[in-house]
């Protein structure tokens, strides 16, 4: 019974070394990638992966408001959860095949944001008509809910 | 090399400024915890590590960290817009203000500013990704603390991201280490010091 729960829990548990050499820290693994949150609920949670989902007191983020640049954040915030699993888990295949995937969807993301909003990075100009890199307003300043 | 990215990781805005509360943020900034120290510590423990993974790990959290110090430091930016002089004075920011009016200074919460002896890099494998895992935990304190003391809901959100991160990085140095040791002796993890000892 005890050994069924664990392998329904796996997800939230990992494994550990077998020997284990003595005075040294050890944290499991994460074995596997699955399952996972869809990106917009992984940005706002602020992981991918429900297993590391550990909040303080319990209390959640509510759901972020949906706009072009949130849709863009959260595919950018699942590349990059991939990219820190797959330092640590280089030989996954299945997680590389998604990251291409994901890959895909950022530049998509990231091309209509352009055309919505101007530059994100310098070279996101080539082609464009005149400097725009000043336009847009920088990330820092305070724009209301629904606007960029 | 860096290239900059014109957006933020998770988007800030907070409605309500409110300097008070920018007054315990500015730690995540420039405290001993905060995200500057932690850009640092990573960014710089990459060229003494011996193994591509951990290089690749360092280099990938350490940036990240530099879009977390951005976030906090767009919290603090938000937070003191358009304070009034009787706001200065009554919210306690008043000895922050002086040095540097609604500029964003890395410093701790109790004025001191930041520190690389808030960090580390001894240059080891093992004490280089053991102060890792314990910096994240204690990043991940500070904000909880930060959550005990605010009640606005546009910081916490931010606050509960941040959060977060802390705990998957915890889990993905802890990672980086198990790597590390499966390459080192095993019948004497501590012979050598990979990073030195070739």
């Amino acid at each position: 019974m005890e050994k069924q729960c664990a392998a329904m829990e796996r997800w939230r548990l990992g494994s550990l070394p077998d020997p284990a050499p003595l005075a040294a820290a050890y944290i499991p693994m994460q074995e596997g990638a699955e399952p996972r949150y869809v990106p917009q609920e992984a940005l706002s949670r602020g992981t991918l992966f429900p297993g590391l989902d550990l909040p303080f007191l319990h209390v959640v983020n509510p759901d972020l408001e949906q706009t072009p640049m949130t849709e863009m954040m959260a595919i950018d915030f699942v590349a990059d959860e991939l990219e820190l699993y797959l330092d640590t888990h280089p030989g996954d295949t299945e997680i590389f095949a998604l990251y291409q995937t994901i890959l895909a969807m950022q530049k998509e993301a990231r091309d209509r944001m352009v055309r919505l909003c101007g530059p994100i990075c310098q070279t996101d100009q080539l082609g464009m008509e005149r400097y725009a890199w000043l336009e847009a307003p920088w990330p820092w300043e305070y724009r209301k809910r629904g606007e960029g | 090399m860096f290239v900059y990215e014109k957006k933020l990781q998770f988007p800030v805005k907070i409605a309500n400024p409110n300097p008070k509360l920018a007054k315990i943020i500015i730690s995540q900034v420039g405290g001993p915890d905060g995200e500057l120290g932690a850009s640092m510590r990573y960014l710089n423990q990459r060229y003494s590590m011996p193994y591509d993974e951990l290089k690749g790990l360092l280099t990938d959290i350490g940036t990240e960290e530099l879009g977390h110090m951005e976030m906090v430091a767009a919290i603090i930016h938000q937070l003191t817009r358009k304070m009034s002089t009787e706001e200065i004075l009554r919210s306690g920011l008043d000895a922050y203000f002086v040095d540097h009016t609604a500029g964003v200074y890395p410093t701790a919460a109790s004025g001191f500013p930041w520190s690389a002896a808030s960090m580390a890099v001894k240059g080891d494998v093992l004490a280089d990704l053991n102060e890792d895992l314990a910096a994240e935990q204690k990043a991940r304190v500070t904000y909880d603390n930060i959550l005990r003391l605010s009640d606005d809901p546009d910081v916490n959100q931010v606050i509960r991201y941040l959060r977060e991160r802390e705990i998957v990085h915890y889990q993905r140095f802890g990672e980086g280490l198990r790597l590390a040791m499966e390459k080192m002796d095993q019948k004497n993890l501590y012979a050598v010091n990979p990073s030195f000892d070739r």
